[in-house]
C-alpha cells in the first residue's frame, strides 16, 4: 500500500516534469509526434528504472563500503551514460525508424536531468531497493504520461489557428504551463 | 583517494566490458563507405553540421541526406577533398554513386 502511495505521489502529484520542472528539454524536443513521444517515454522508462536499481546497489554496496560517498555523482553519470549507450545500440538494431525519429534526443537522455535527479533523490530520501525501483518506475511513467499528453495536444495545435507570434514553441510552453496548473490540482490526493 | 580511483576504474571497466559484449549481439551492418567517411572526419563531435555527432553526419552523407561536406568545420580541407573524391567515385552496396560537393 505504501509503495502504491509512493507510485501515485511520484507519477502524478510530484510529477517530474510539471511540478519539479526536470526533463523539460526532451518534453519540448520530442513532442511533435505522439508516436515518437511514446518511444521517448519508453526509452526513458528503461533508463530510469534500470539506473535506479544499479545506482542503489552501487551506492550502498560499493561507495558506502569504501567511504567514498562523495563520488556518487560521477558514478551515477557513468552508469546512466552506459545505459543510454546500450539503449541506443538496441534501438538502432531493433527499430531504425524510432532511432531516426528520436535523433539527437536519444543520446541526450544521458543529460536528461530527470534520470540523474531520480537516482540522487533515491539516495537522499533513503529509499530501500524496492522503493527506489518503484520510485524510478513512477517517475518515468509520470514523464511518459506527460510527454504523450503534451504531444497529442501539440499535434492538434499544429492545425489550430494560433496567432503568428505564438506559433511553435511559445504556444507549447503556454500549454505546458496550463498542464502544470491542471496537475497541481491533484495535490493532496495521497 | 586511491580507493576512489580504483573503484571508479573498476566500475568503468565493467560497464565498458558489458557494452562491448552487447555490441557483439546488437551490431548493425553499416554501409562500408560510412566507416571511411567517419575515419576522415575530424571526430570533434561538435554537432556544428546539425547532425547528432560525426557518425550521424557520416551516415547522412552516405545515404544522400547531406550533400555538402563543408558543413563540417573542424575537418581539414584536404580530408574533405578526399571525402568528396571517395564518395563521388565509390559505388555503394546498390551499385550507384553519390554526387556530393565540397
Amino acid at each position: 500500500m505504501e509503495l502504491f502511495a509512493l507510485f501515485i505521489s511520484l507519477a502524478l502529484i510530484n510529477n517530474v516534469v510539471l511540478s519539479k520542472f526536470l526533463a523539460v528539454c526532451p518534453l519540448l524536443g520530442v513532442s511533435k509526434k505522439s508516436s515518437s513521444a511514446l518511444g521517448m517515454g519508453a526509452a526513458v522508462t528503461f533508463v530510469i528504472v534500470i539506473a535506479s536499481m544499479i545506482t542503489h546497489v552501487l551506492y550502498y554496496q560499493v561507495l558506502v563500503k569504501f567511504h567514498i560517498e562523495y563520488m556518487d555523482l560521477i558514478t551515477f553519470i557513468l552508469v546512466i551514460a552506459s545505459l543510454v549507450q546500450f539503449v541506443e545500440m538496441f534501438l538502432k538494431k531493433v527499430s531504425p525508424p524510432l532511432y531516426k525519429a528520436l535523433g539527437v534526443y536519444l543520446p541526450l537522455i544521458t543529460t536528461n536531468c530527470a534520470v540523474l535527479g531520480t537516482t540522487l533523490n533515491n539516495i537522499t530520501d533513503g529509499y530501500s531497493f524496492i522503493e527506489a525501483t518503484v520510485a524510478g518506475f513512477a517517475v518515468s511513467i509520470g514523464f511518459a504520461l506527460v510527454i504523450y499528453i503534451f504531444a497529442t495536444i501539440r499535434e492538434r495545435l499544429e492545425i489550430a489557428s494560433t496567432p503568428e507570434g505564438f506559433k511553435g514553441v511559445p504556444i507549447a510552453l503556454i500549454t505546458a504551463a496550463i498542464m502544470a496548473c491542471a496537475f497541481a490540482g491533484l495535490a493532496g490526493l495521497v | 583517494m586511491i580507493e576512489a580511483v580504483a573503484v571508479l576504474g573498476i566500475i568503468g571497466a565493467l560497464l565498458g566490458a558489458m557494452l562491448g559484449i552487447a555490441d557483439l549481439f546488437l551490431k548493425v551492418e553499416n554501409d562500408p563507405r560510412e566507416d571511411y567517411v567517419m575515419s576522415k572526419l575530424a571526430g570533434a563531435n561538435c554537432g556544428g553540421c546539425g547532425y547528432p555527432g560525426c557518425q550521424g553526419f557520416a551516415a547522412a552523407l552516405v545515404n544522400g541526406e547531406a550533400t555538402q561536406v563543408s558543413k563540417c568545420a573542424p575537418t581539414s580541407k584536404e580530408a574533405k577533398d578526399e571525402i568528396v573524391e571517395y564518395l563521388n567515385t565509390t559505388p555503394g552496396p546498390d551499385g550507384s554513386t553519390l554526387s556530393v560537393k565540397l
